[in-house]
């Protein structure tokens, strides 16, 4: 647009842009700004976590041990104190973020993308196909997560690639149950009925007609199971089986404080901490998202 | 938060928690302490666990006795021994003694006992401490001889250990499953309560004979399986336990310097070392650990002393031998020492042609943090670690098959002062020997059946010197353990990590 400057008249007769509208309904959204805010944080503090981290987070000096953070009367050097084996608990918060981050996204993205694939075609096509996902689904919902993940990382061994795997093949059912159930429901529509009535084929027909409407129900179950991801890997941490030392993970600090828990206890109180803000911002987020792209809240 | 709010704070919460548990202590007679893990089989030769030779030494007796802090054999069951040959020894037996369900103990139980734990389809958990005898006779009443299958010169000790005699005419009729749920011994306490793997409660032997041992003074004994270290000290505060024991350094400290608990360490025979795939049998390929500068390097590289005095703390040392230095035969002075040296180790990974070192897994089983500060020294002289944390068991499967390329490893020796638990359990080309080096295997074999103790201590000396010189292991150090109990009873431990309830008192 050349002209930058909008008559008042005009812009009163035609009302905002959708644009405009979208942005204002962003900004407006206190839970989605606040989630988004303290993720772009997280994701900026892994991004430039060599240049943010004070000190080496694999250096450890065992003569340095479980020296306590500021707050509780330590010195700057360790702002957050020092681990079991003297590393510094700053960075290697600062380096778990990558761990927690790419875990979460990465199994996200697999289950996202066979979950959905499952889904839509289930909801879609109908019939035989919708029996079998289903079916498959009934499966996957019969297998308790946790013990199926110790049981394959347990023979596997743990190790980050292994990690990212198990989660990203076991969390796809929640994906393939609503975008089932959102694709049943948009492909009645009549814009749907109008397209296949000028010839679209089935892969435009499911890219250009039903993946945008039901992108607003992904959005929300992509970032719980992000936050799922990101909680079950450091549960599978904390039980040893998940990324091995001496990556850091904060699964993994919440596990190697607890035996100090009762003297110690902020060695697992600032892990915890921060893992429980991580979770709570992407859900935060999550639940915005929904709120801003949702069809019925347009207006 | 002040150290006595925190207190007080824990104690309510473990109260609450452990409501209806009574509280015993003093005034009832009662000793409540708590095993961290779970007992399998009451019956001491069905149990491969330190908790199982803390309950077999209280509630059975062998025929020996090995005096915790002199070391003298002096005679239990048995009065007095004699060596007939080589594989024939004769013992006399105390008169007088009877068994907790009022059976006589006479040659007959000997016998019995003997030959039925020798029969290795009888199933006894660890075979070594029983297959070196065949047989026993009985001479008269109060006489009888065990038969070797060969010269054996660690029988005295292995009688003074793990062979308690049964009741012949009980256990024939109970068997092990029966013994575990309804032991009956000859020893200063009788168990009269077990849920199997939970809790058991000794009672004292108001009949216990006069015997080295000595009487025992606490009235009962419960003790629960109590997994967690957390749940144990906060049982402590709340008075629920009175002692604890294998506390983790960490804890140990932090609870002494409350004052209200006394904590005692005591060093264990427990070695920890690392054992490096010399002989090449797992499928890594280039092996760095054929190369015997490799494996100097290791040993150079970690920083023992700095791990005994941070991490292990106590009583712990710095070990330089393939065996714990007080063994018979570990000779300290024939091991070369590999003092902490970490550029030394990278110009040896350079000459042995890893000027950028090199990446291997690493596997270990128990005290993570132990070996993540190994992992972390290898780490800083180039050795990439692929770390794999696996169960006891699994770790020592995949040893036997040899794929293990290096391994953080411990061996407690079953307590048996002797080199020849250790060093020759480890280095005679068995399934667990990644060293398979024929001269070591020669020397160790004329030490362990020499009857000359002067010949034996030369070939151990002689097996450990090319051991350390070829750095098969990386030996680190010795460990420890720390026992916490209220003020009001008083207990010294001993140095081979077994409870002895008898030694306990009130104060």
């Amino acid at each position: 647009m050349a002209n930058t400057t909008v008559d008042p008249l005009l812009e009163e007769i035609i009302g905002p842009t959708p644009g405009q509208l979208l942005r204002k309904r962003v900004f407006g959204h206190q839970g989605l700004m606040i989630g988004a805010v303290v993720l772009v944080l997280i994701t900026l503090v892994a991004l430039f976590a060599p240049q943010l981290a004070p000190h080496d987070p694999y250096a450890q000096s065992l003569v340095a041990r479980m020296k306590p953070p500021v707050f509780l009367g330590g010195t700057w050097e360790h702002p957050l104190g020092t681990d079991h084996l003297g590393r510094d608990y700053l960075s290697r918060l600062i380096y778990g973020a990558r761990v927690s981050l790419m875990i979460g996204a990465i199994a996200a993205a697999i289950s996202g993308v066979i979950g959905t694939a499952m889904g839509v075609a289930a909801g879609y096509f109908g019939g035989r196909v919708d029996a079998v996902v289903t079916f498959l689904i009934n499966v996957r919902l019969a297998m308790p997560v946790v013990l199926v993940a110790l049981a394959v990382v347990a023979i596997l061994g743990g190790s980050l690639t292994v990690v990212i795997m198990v989660l990203g093949f076991l969390l796809w059912d929640r994906f393939a149950v609503v975008m089932r159930a959102s694709t049943r429901q948009v492909r009645e529509r009549e814009y749907v009925a109008a397209a296949r009535a000028i010839g679209a084929s089935t892969p435009r027909l499911l890219l250009t007609e039903i993946m945008p409407n039901i992108l607003n129900n992904l959005i929300v179950v992509v970032t719980l199971e992000m936050a799922h991801a990101i909680l079950l890997e450091a549960a599978l941490s904390f039980l040893g089986l998940g990324v091995q030392p001496p990556t850091p993970s904060w699964g993994l600090m919440v596990s190697e404080g607890k035996n100090m828990m009762l003297f110690e206890p902020w060695l697992v109180l600032i892990p915890g901490a921060v893992l429980f803000v991580m979770v709570l911002a992407i859900n935060l987020m999550g639940d915005g998202l929904r709120d801003v792209t949702a069809p019925e809240n347009r207006n | 938060m002040t150290k006595t709010a925190l207190r007080s704070t824990i104690a309510g919460i473990a109260l609450a928690a452990s409501a209806g548990v009574a509280l015993a202590d003093k005034a009832s007679d009662t000793l409540n302490m708590a095993f961290t893990k779970e007992l399998e089989n009451v019956d001491s030769y069905f149990n491969s666990s330190r908790e199982g030779v803390v309950m077999q030494r209280a509630v059975w007796d062998g025929l020996i006795y090995r005096d915790p802090v002199t070391n003298e054999y002096v005679g239990n069951l048995a009065t007095s021994w004699t060596w007939i040959d080589d594989t024939t020894l004769e013992l006399k037996l105390r008169e007088g003694v009877k068994f907790h369900n009022g059976e006589d103990f006479n040659a007959d139980d000997v016998v019995f006992t003997v030959n039925f734990v020798a029969k290795e389809e009888n199933g006894v958990k660890t075979q070594r401490n029983v297959n070196w005898m065949k047989s026993a006779e009985k001479v008269d009443d109060y006489t009888v001889r065990i038969l070797l299958k060969e010269k054996f010169p660690a029988a005295i000790e292995f009688l003074s250990g793990p062979v308690s005699i049964y009741p012949n005419e009980y256990y024939a009729e109970a068997g092990p499953s029966g013994m575990g749920l309804k032991p009956v011994g000859t020893g200063p306490y009788k168990v009269t309560s077990v849920v199997p793997g939970q809790h058991f409660v000794l009672e004292k032997n108001e009949n216990y004979f006069d015997g080295p041992k000595g009487q025992p003074s606490i009235g009962k004994i419960d003790i629960r399986t109590v997994p967690d270290v957390n749940t144990q000290i906060a049982e402590l505060f709340s008075g629920t336990l009175d002692m604890i024991w294998q506390v983790p350094a960490d804890q140990a400290e932090k609870l002494a310097s409350m004052g209200d608990f006394t904590v005692a360490n005591e060093s264990t025979m427990r070695v920890g070392y690392l054992s490096m795939d010399a002989a090449g049998r797992s499928s890594m390929d280039p092996n760095p650990f054929k190369d015997v500068r490799v494996r100097q390097a290791v040993n150079y590289a970690i920083d023992r002393k700095a791990m005994v005095e941070n991490l292990l703390k106590g009583k712990s040392v710095q070990v330089d031998t393939p065996c714990f230095p007080s063994q018979f035969g570990c000779a300290t002075d024939a091991a070369v020492v590999y003092e902490y040296n970490p550029e030394k180790a990278k110009a040896l990974l350079a000459e042995a042609g890893y000027p950028d070192g090199f990446t291997t897994e690493f596997y270990a089983y128990r005290d993570r943090d132990y070996a993540e500060a190994i992992a972390s020294y290898l780490n800083a002289v180039g050795i990439k670690i692929d770390f794999k944390m696996l169960q006891y068991s699994a770790l020592r499967e995949l040893n036997m098959k040899g794929e293990v390329p290096l391994s953080f490893m411990t061996w407690g020796s079953y307590s048996i002062n002797d080199a020849s638990a250790m060093v020759s359990q480890f280095f005679k080309h068995g399934s667990l020997d990644d060293a398979r080096d024929d001269q070591v295997k020669a020397d160790l074999e004329v030490a362990d059946s020499s009857t000359d103790p002067a010949t034996r201590k030369e070939y151990y000396a002689k097996a450990i010197a090319r051991i350390t010189e070829e750095a098969y292991w990386a030996p680190m150090f010795s460990y420890n353990t720390n026992y916490v109990f209220k003020s009001d009873v008083e207990y010294t431990p001993t140095a081979d990590e077994v409870l002895r309830f008898t030694t306990m008192k009130w104060k």
